[in-house]
Formats: C-alpha cells, structure tokens, sequence
C-alpha cells in the first residue's frame, strides 16, 4: 500500500513539472510584447524613426482596434499609443496640410497593399482583460462543487427517511419478539433506546435481543452510497440496490450442526469462494431449486441431502418462492467464521472461531430507485426470518446425518492440521531455540565462575538426557517395525 | 403463541471488530484523503491551480464517503490544506486558469 502511494506521488510531480514550464513560456511571451511597446513611444517622437512609423502605425491601428472592440481596461494600450492617436486622427480627417504629410507617402501606398491581405486580428490574451467571463473555468469549478454538496444533502436525507421508513415498519414485529430492540452498546443499562444506530451516511444498524434460541440479531441497512455524487454517476452505469442485512447469532444448545445456503446463483457462487465454512463444507456447485419447486433464479448450496429436505418445508418453499426478487442469499450454519482470512505466513496456528449464525441478504425493491413505500414489502421476509430462527431451534439431523456432519468436520480439522503442521513445527523449534538462548545468556551473566561451571554442567546434563530419550524412541520404532 | 421474549437473556451489542472490516470493506475515503494531500501540495509547490482545485474535490469525496469510526481532525485538516493551496496558487497569480485545449 504504501510503496503504490509513493508510486503515485511521484509519477504526479514530474507530469506537474513539464506543465509548470509551460507556464513559464507564455509568461516569457508577455515579456516580449510589452518590450516592443516600451519601443513602440520613443520611436513616435524621434523624427528619424518615421519611416519606420508606418508600419508601427498599422500594426498600432489594428492594436486599437483591438483595444476599442474589447471593454473598456485598456489604459496601458491607449497611453502608449496616445501619439499614434493623434497621428491616425490627422490622416483621416481631411482639413489639414498636405505638407505635413511628406513622409506618408507610402503610407497610401502601403494600406492598400495591406487591404489585400487579411488583416489579422491579435489575441489580447485573457489575463490582460479585466472580466469575469474570463474566469469561467473557475466558476465551473465551483458550480461543481456546489452541485456535489446539494447531492449530499439530498442523499443523505433520502438514506435517512428509507431508514426510518423501514424501521417503523417493522418496530411492531421486532417489539413483539424481542426484549432489547435497539442498543448502541455504550449505556450502562441495557434498555431498549428504540432508534436505530446511523454509522455513517449510508449505514445504519440495530440491535434486538431477548429472545429464546436466539442471542440476538444484528440488522444492518446498507443503503447505495445517494451521498456521494460519484457514487451516483457510477450508479447510472451500473444499477444496484439497498441491502438489508440479517444476522442471527444462535446460542449453541438451540441449533444443530450443518451448513446451509440458498439464493441467487451469482451470490451462491460468491460466498461459496468467500466464506470459509461454505468453501470448506459445501463443495459441490450451487444446485438448482426446482425439485422442491422453486423458482429457477434460486440456487442451493448443502452439506448433506438431508439438510435440504429438512429445511425445505412447506412454509420456508412458500416464503421464498413469492419473495424470490428480494431474496439474495440466507445462509445457515454451525460453522460460521466470516469470510476467508488473507493467511499470512506463520500467523494461523488456530482455526478461526466459529459462532453458530444465521445470515440473509435482502435487496430492496426499486433497484436504486426507492420510495419509503417499498419498506413496506420487506415485512413478510422478516416473518420468514423470525420463522427461520424457530426452524433452525425445531430442526435436529437424525443419527446417519449427525455421524456425517461429525466426519466432516474432523476431515476439516485435519486439513488444517496437515497445513498448519509445518508451521507449527517451526514455532515449537524458535519456542526451543529461544529458552536455550535465555538459559546461555543467564550463564554467560553469572559473575560467580562456580556458579558459571554449576549452571553449564546442568545444562549439559539436561542436553544428554534428551539425546538419550530421543535413541530409546528410535530404538523402540525400529523394533515395533519388525 | 407463546412470548418468545426473555428479558432475561439480553446480550449488550458489541460493535463489530474495528480494525479488520473497515480496510476491507471500502478504501475510497483513505486513497481521497491520500490524492488530496498529494494534489495539494503539488499545487501549492508548483503553483498549479488546477491540481489545487482537484484536491477540493479530493478532500469533498473522502468526507462524503468517510466512516463514522474516522476522525473528524483528518477530514477537517485535509479540507484546510486543500483550500490553502487554491487561495495561495491565486493570491500568487490572479490570472484565471487555462483550460488544457
């Protein structure tokens, strides 16, 4: 993480650089013009410099006209061509001596010639111009940013009237099964504060406790990020819903010992590659539905035959065949540890704890597009959450299905054994290493030399009595093989 | 039916463990944070208005997108360090910016 953050940096500071240096150059530019300005004045009063002055003349006209079609801040250009004024002035306007004009001869000559070609108009460049139309990129930046904060005053409302919308919903149900519905977990009492907790601005949490089989259920509203403007645009390309998260953790006496999971195929096939319990005990392919009669869009992942028929009842087929749109996955398990871990070496030395839990995912209706109404239309799948808690507490494998769930779960104690045996060889040889280092160490400090002497004769001692040990064992192996 | 409440087998809610969910689970805050810094600095250092302007909105994406569990103080010191590099790029030249075409 750190090195691609430096990465980053640096790759920046160069690209600025070469910008900057463009910079530079236009300001070289401004140097230039107004150089050949400082010029421009002298020249009109020498006398000698006149026959240059035609050419100063045209280019100072067109200058002007520059300067009398742009608005008004031109004091600088009109100072310096206050001369070149009067002069214009004078060939223009017809009551004047013709002597005067000796040295304009070619004048005449020359601005036809010039007529032929275009005239070309110079770009009085933006900084030279006192506007506000010139700043117009920083005004869309700050349009911008206005925009970006209405949206995340108007998201962060929206989240929050789909949160209470939904929760005033559902208070009567949870109220009637629940003792503790609502807890942000830092009163010194445990009563109920009936709100739910905003983490942040797009979820929010509650908690409900005191019920039987059950030691509480964690809700968790994830809304779509309606704050970030970003988040919406992304959104635009790829639609997405509000979730509501469900887990129930079960106290250990109220649950049997299996792993369970039906929904949608794409879920199914995601949490089988993220969860450990799933990738460890459910290791066939998410199978189809349809034998027990659910729709196609809902797929099955079990650890044993007998598990589905178990939990395919009349009631659990009814629930999730008319709320299958809503319905991302529920999963069931005894086995529960989160997702995978990123195994670093030489860190699992112990299985992950497992809780026993039940999970549902549910999308909100409206795919991004809700309205407080659709919160309504959640209410039957909280029944079916409630239904499943009593399920999972009345549902107990018979004596076939026990002895496998039991296998299964050694096998998978095992594996990991066999994995973790390597590793755990090596911290029982450093674990060695190190008291052996210690016990030097407290030799080596001894200021005393018989002490210094008594110390490593036991250490001696202790060191052949283990090679002696370890020679009985072999021995013992080798006439055990014969 | 009977009340399935037990008032007496309440379990406090423990808020899930802090350190692992969050990296995981949404990195946007912390690489806006991150760019924002860094544009700001490069704007203040090299005088680019442009990059202190992306480095408001750095700072503006990384609020919105913030978890509750995050300081305040860092939010609040990337926003200052970013409207420091505009109102310093233009203190320095008034000229308004150029756009890139």
């Amino acid at each position: 993480m750190k090195t691609l953050h430096i990465f980053i940096a640096v790759l920046f500071i160069p690209w600025s650089f070469s910008l900057a240096k463009y910079d530079d150059f236009e300001d070289g530019d401004d140097i230039m013009e107004y150089d050949d300005n400082d010029f421009a004045e002298f020249e009109d009063v020498n006398e000698d410099a006149v026959t240059d002055s035609p050419q100063r003349i045209i280019t100072t006209e067109d200058d002007e006209e520059e300067a009398t079609v742009e608005l008004e801040g031109q004091d600088e250009n009109q100072e310096d061509f206050d001369d070149a004024d009067a002069q214009e002035g004078d060939t223009e306007s017809e009551p004047y001596d013709d002597e005067e004009f000796e040295g304009y001869e070619e004048k005449p000559d020359a601005s036809p010639s010039k007529n032929k070609d275009p005239i070309t108009i110079v770009n009085v460049p933006a900084h030279l111009q006192n506007s506000w139309e010139s700043y117009y990129m920083e005004i869309l930046m700050v349009t911008g940013l206005l925009a970006y904060i209405m949206n995340y005053i108007i998201g962060k409302n929206k989240n929050n009237r789909l949160a209470h919308a939904w929760f005033n919903t559902h208070r009567e149900l949870l109220e009637s099964n629940f003792a503790l519905v609502g807890d942000d977990g830092i009163n010194k009492e445990a009563t109920s504060t009936g709100k739910l907790n905003q983490e942040n601005e797009h979820v929010y949490n509650l908690w409900c406790s005191g019920r039987v089989c059950c030691e509480g259920m964690l809700i968790q509203l994830k809304f779509l990020k309606r704050q970030d403007l970003l988040n919406v645009l992304a959104r635009m390309m790829r639609p997405a819903s509000d979730q509501v998260q469900i887990k129930v953790t079960m106290n250990d006496e109220d649950m049997d010992t299996y792993v369970f999971a039906v929904g949608t195929r794409k879920a199914l096939v995601r949490l089988q590659k993220e969860m450990q319990d799933l990738s460890e005990f459910c290791s066939d392919k998410p199978k189809s539905g349809a034998k027990y009669g659910l729709p196609d869009s809902l797929a099955i992942l079990s650890e044993m035959g007998e598990v589905t028929e178990g939990m395919m009842d009349a009631k659990m087929i009814h629930f999730l065949t008319h709320y299958a749109d809503k319905i991302e996955s529920v999963h069931f398990s005894d086995q529960f540890s989160g997702p995978k871990l990123m195994q670093e070496e030489g860190q699992l030395t112990k299985l992950p704890e497992t809780k026993k839990t039940l999970l549902f995912t549910f999308n909100v209706p409206g795919s991004g597009n809700t309205s407080p109404k659709d919160m309504e239309s959640l209410l039957p799948l909280m029944s079916m959450v409630i239904y499943s808690i009593d399920k999972a507490k009345k549902f107990r494998l018979n004596r076939e299905g026990k002895q496998k769930a039991e296998k299964n779960r050694a096998r998978v104690e095992e594996n990991f054994l066999k994995l973790t045996h390597v590793q755990r060889q090596e911290a029982a040889q450093s674990r060695r290493e190190e008291k052996k280092r210690a016990e030097k160490e407290r030799i080596m400090n001894e200021e005393d030399p018989e002490k210094q002497r008594r110390l490593e004769e036991a250490a001696l001692r202790r060191e052949q009595k283990k090679l002696e040990k370890k020679q009985m064992k072999m021995k013992q192996i080798k006439v055990k093989a014969m | 039916m009977a009340d399935p409440r037990r008032p007496g087998r309440v379990a406090r809610y423990k808020p899930p463990s802090s350190e692992s969910s969050p990296a995981l689970e949404d990195p946007t805050p912390d690489y806006m944070n991150l760019l924002g810094m860094v544009f700001s600095m490069c704007g203040l250092m090299l005088k680019l208005k442009w990059c202190a302007w992306i480095a408001v909105y750095c700072s503006f994406i990384s609020f919105a997108n913030s978890r509750s569990s995050e300081d305040t103080k860092q939010m609040m010191s990337s926003f200052m360090l970013s409207i420091s590099a505009v109102v310093m790029s233009y203190l320095q030249n008034p000229q308004p910016m150029s756009p890139p075409w």
